[in-house]
């Protein structure tokens, strides 16, 4: 009996312990080379499962792809579009973009956590949507479904036990995506109590790392999407042989023309007409945004934890504010003041802590064809963001210094009223 | 007419082949018989001997060569 | 509380794996504990119906109460009496639940109904069996205890196989030799990865990866014959291999399962792409199913008919009740134009087949029969029925009635 039982159940044993030792395995086999076709299908992808991985982000980025952290934005592809001008004029970086509909400051942070190599005294490039900015921060749905426990678990192996970690690991715990690994939750908990992990936390965690390496090393090339890579081949061809300003700026009115037709918001005609446009006959959408206010959100601690990483890793950063379409923003009834608010608030983050890199195109929401959609840049304005992005990536640029300030994690700073940013400016120099 | 002969011949019948060669032969394999043939065969038991076979009892593996039938329904009449 | 889609993912395997070994440790001596079968059965029936999914449990339990009334008051009715008016009645009281879950969806806008929980159609089926034996004689000790393990035998509760209560009492009564034994482990552990395979594997590769993208395809290639094209075609293998990797992986590890249990539930699929013909295929396909409906619809009907010589020809009467048999399956299905066409397709095919399979018998002489004709009619079949299956996708509603 025993030697027919170990026929049976030996193989799978067998299996079972080398499929363990294989992804338990600390170090790294085969599958190492990510193809240069692979690279760059990865880095238009938007996909959600490059962007929680790891392997094939840290390959693409040490062959001279720069992160472009933002949302929804990139995937508006036009000829104008930051990767449609890189590939078209060959330019000496490749975006890779990272982050869709959705993701905000705090996916982001943790996205840096598996790629902190290739940040390190790099270049990237950071768009900040001023609707993350909203009374409630990230949507925690949005947040789980960006979220990855391969980041998460890498994090917890290097975190440091002070102000920023304890406020990540506090605001982690706040989502229900943290508690899909019991350890992970309680080894967050320490985390936020200021604790040092326990031996047994470590060991765990170190292997469960290993893991999913291993696992993102072996699946997450498979089955890339190969749509948007089309896109942009396809985007490219409508541009110039050669870059000129001018050319390209005529181009984009004229492509701008021909898509927005004669609705009352001069956007994507196609845009308009999904949906849009029955809610706007019906009324539905007038004055809806009035009562909407950015100044005082979460979301401005979450986005001081990118800050302090990029502090943390020497990283310069140029950062794009977009503007919101201002006839949108008119019908809507979004207040003026109030964008204009935010738009203090958040230059007060960046530049009180050496942040210099901006390009606030915030008041560009009346420039014709600059805006694709409602909230969405396009043509013109993409081509602003290429005037601004091209020379930060392609030149070399001055070190970046940085003066962290925990401030900006307090209560005080989030609900700030954006009133009162004087008076906390002369309160806590 | 004993019961064997009765049942050849509704076979005959049912299956427009003389199956008194092939008396171990699989009859739904070979296509001879299906469901709608197996039901007319109950009933044709049942008018012509008289057997009462209820449709759960007729369970395919045990009524599938004409020897196994034959003795079905010997034992059952 | 933890909540598992049966068979979903390693965990549950884990699961099960720890929970089998006593249970194989004791047959192998010879032993079944009928304690422990029953602690582990109600384990993993809190897994499935338990946690976030309780109000699936209530109306579970409620079922069975319900059912086990039914078939017990029946039984006992029957050692008495055997009155036609009270046993459809019966029958109908018994289906009473499922065709409410059935039709709640098509009058309540897509809305599922609150009595409805997973495997609520595989259970009526053993009910009606179990009824409908009781009705002709054949199932005369009636046990309570052995009908609630033969319903809740959770290996089979979500999806089947549907066993048959007499089949399930034999093995569940007694403990097989260690030789057999030892043959339905391996058999079971073979089942199960080979389960792994079709669901894990081809199913995810055909449903998850592939159906999406052609489904995106098909969409925007609208607008030609009937917003019919290539992509579409994709769709049709693409939905059908889906269905047959991800459906024969489940059975697969329920019948896995149940052999390691010492219980031989009997297969659901038998290589049913190399069927000749229609007919055949449907004795390869869903076997348990085709097989109940064969048992106690389609025979049943063919019988009443031919008793009451309702029809003048038994041609007549094998193509009616070969429509009527399919257009209940496709009910079964849901109340839903593709699911009821995909019932009458298949009952005309079978129509079709059989008038095809009389002629061929007649002009034997005249029509060519070898390899090329045999491959011919597998092909055949084998598009006959993936096209069946692109209708029962529900995309055709898809692609037709969306914007």
């Amino acid at each position: 009996m025993a030697k027919r039982l170990l026929r049976i159940f030996g193989p799978l044993i067998l299996a079972a312990i080398l499929v363990f030792a294989v992804l338990a395995m600390p170090v790294n086999v085969g599958f190492r080379h990510v193809s240069a076709e692979k690279e760059k299908q990865a880095a238009v992808s938007l996909s959600p499962n490059v962007l929680r991985g790891k392997h094939i982000k840290q390959e693409a980025l040490k062959d001279g792809y720069v992160p472009f952290f933002g949302s929804s934005e990139w995937s508006r592809f036009d000829p104008m579009h930051p990767s449609v001008l890189a590939q078209k004029y060959k330019r000496n970086y490749r975006p890779f973009l990272l982050g869709a509909r959705g993701s905000q400051s705090l996916t982001q942070y943790f996205v840096m956590q598996n790629i902190q190599g290739e940040l390190r005294n790099k270049k990237a490039v950071f768009v900040i949507s001023p609707q993350w900015f909203v009374k409630d921060g990230t949507r925690k749905d949005a947040f789980g479904f960006y979220y990855s426990q391969l980041q998460t678990a890498e994090w917890l192996t290097h975190f440091r036990t002070d102000a920023i970690d304890r406020y990540a690991a506090n605001r982690l715990l706040q989502m229900p995506a943290a508690q899909s690994d019991h350890f992970i939750y309680a080894a967050l908990q320490r985390v936020a109590d200021g604790k040092q992990l326990t031996n047994y936390q470590r060991f765990y965690l170190q292997t469960r790392k290993n893991m999913l390496t291993q696992e993102d090393q072996f699946f997450s090339g498979i089955d890339l999407p190969s749509r948007n890579l089309s896109r942009v081949n396809q985007q490219a061809k409508q541009l110039p042989t050669h870059y000129s300003y001018s050319a390209l700026d005529q181009l984009g009115g004229r492509l701008g023309r021909e898509a927005t037709g004669d609705n009352p918001f001069r956007i994507s005609d196609k845009f308009y007409k999904q949906g849009l446009q029955k809610e706007i006959k019906m009324g539905s959408l007038k004055g809806f945004q009035k009562n909407l206010s950015y100044t005082k959100s979460p979301e401005f601690a979450d986005f001081q934890l990118c800050l302090d990483q990029f502090s943390r890793l020497n990283t310069n950063v140029l950062f794009i504010i977009p503007p919101i379409n201002s006839r949108w923003q008119k019908y809507t009834g979004l207040s003026e003041t109030m964008l204009r608010q935010f738009d203090q608030k958040i230059h007060y983050q960046l530049q009180s802590q050496g942040f210099n890199n901006i390009v606030d195109l915030s008041d560009k929401g009346d420039v014709p064809y600059f805006m694709t959609d409602t909230i969405h840049l396009g043509w013109r304005g993409w081509l602003a963001v290429d005037q601004r992005v091209n020379p930060f990536l392609s030149k070399s640029q001055s070190k970046p210094h940085y003066a962290m300030n925990d401030k900006f994690y307090s209560k005080t700073w989030q609900q700030l009223a954006p009133d009162d940013l004087t008076q906390y400016e002369q309160e806590t120099k | 007419m004993d019961i064997k002969e009765t049942v050849l011949n509704i076979l005959n019948d049912l299956t427009g082949n003389d199956v008194s060669g092939v008396m171990d032969d699989n009859l739904f394999d070979s296509g001879l018989l299906d469901s709608m043939g197996s039901v007319q065969l109950l009933l044709q038991l049942q008018s012509e001997l008289g057997i009462n076979v209820p449709v759960s009892e007729f369970e395919r593996s045990e009524w599938d060569t004409p020897n196994k039938i034959i003795s079905k329904a010997e034992s059952l009449a | 509380m933890l909540s598992f889609e049966p068979y979903g993912n390693p965990t549950y395997f884990a699961l099960l794996g720890v929970a089998l070994l006593p249970l194989m440790i004791g047959l192998l001596y010879g032993k079944r504990s009928r304690l422990y079968e029953t602690l582990i059965s109600v384990f993993f029936l809190l897994l499935t119906f338990g946690g976030p999914k309780w109000t699936q449990g209530v109306a579970l339990i409620i079922y069975i109460l319900y059912e086990v009334a039914l078939t017990w008051g029946y039984a006992v009715y029957r050692r008495q009496k055997n009155s036609g008016p009270i046993f459809y009645l019966m029958v109908i009281l018994a289906i009473i639940p499922l065709t409410i879950v059935k039709v709640t969806p098509a009058v309540d806008h897509g809305q599922a109904s609150l009595i409805g929980f997973l495997g609520v159609s595989y259970l009526t089926f053993r009910a009606v069996q179990t009824m409908m034996e009781t009705r002709d004689g054949t199932l005369k000790n009636y046990s309570l205890m052995t009908f609630l393990q033969f319903m809740l035998f959770f290996p089979t509760i979500s999806s089947g196989p549907i066993d048959r209560y007499r089949r399930f009492e034999k093995d569940y009564r007694s403990v097989p030799s260690r030789e057999k034994y030892l043959g339905m482990i391996q058999k079971g552990v073979r089942y199960i990865f080979v389960g792994f395979l079709y669901k894990f594997i081809l199913a995810y590769y055909f449903g998850t990866m592939l159906m999406p993208k052609l489904a995106i395809m098909a969409m925007h290639s609208r607008g030609g014959f009937l917003d019919l094209s290539w992509p579409v075609l994709g769709y049709m293998y693409a939905y059908s291999a889906d269905l047959f990797f991800d459906f024969a992986g489940y059975s697969l590890f329920a019948v896995g399962t149940s052999y390691i249990m010492g219980i031989e539930t009997p297969m659901n699929f038998n290589q049913p792409w190399k069927s000749p013909n229609i007919k055949d295929f449907w004795n390869r396909w869903h076997i348990t199913l085709s097989f109940w409906f064969r048992d106690f619809i389609y025979m049943r009907l063919v019988f009443w008919f031919m008793k009451h010589r309702v029809f003048k020809k038994p041609t007549t009467t094998a193509n009616v009740t070969y429509i009527i048999n399919m257009l209940i399956m496709g009910f079964w299905h849901g109340v839903t134009w593709y699911y009821i066409t995909y019932g009458l397709f298949h009952g005309v095919a079978l129509v079709v087949n059989d008038a095809w399979l009389r002629y061929k018998k007649k002009h034997r002489a005249s029509i060519p029969h070898n390899g090329f004709t045999q491959a011919f009619a597998i092909f055949l079949t084998a598009n006959m029925v993936c096209f069946s299956f692109l209708i029962f996708s529900g995309f055709l509603d898809k692609i037709w009635f969306t914007k």
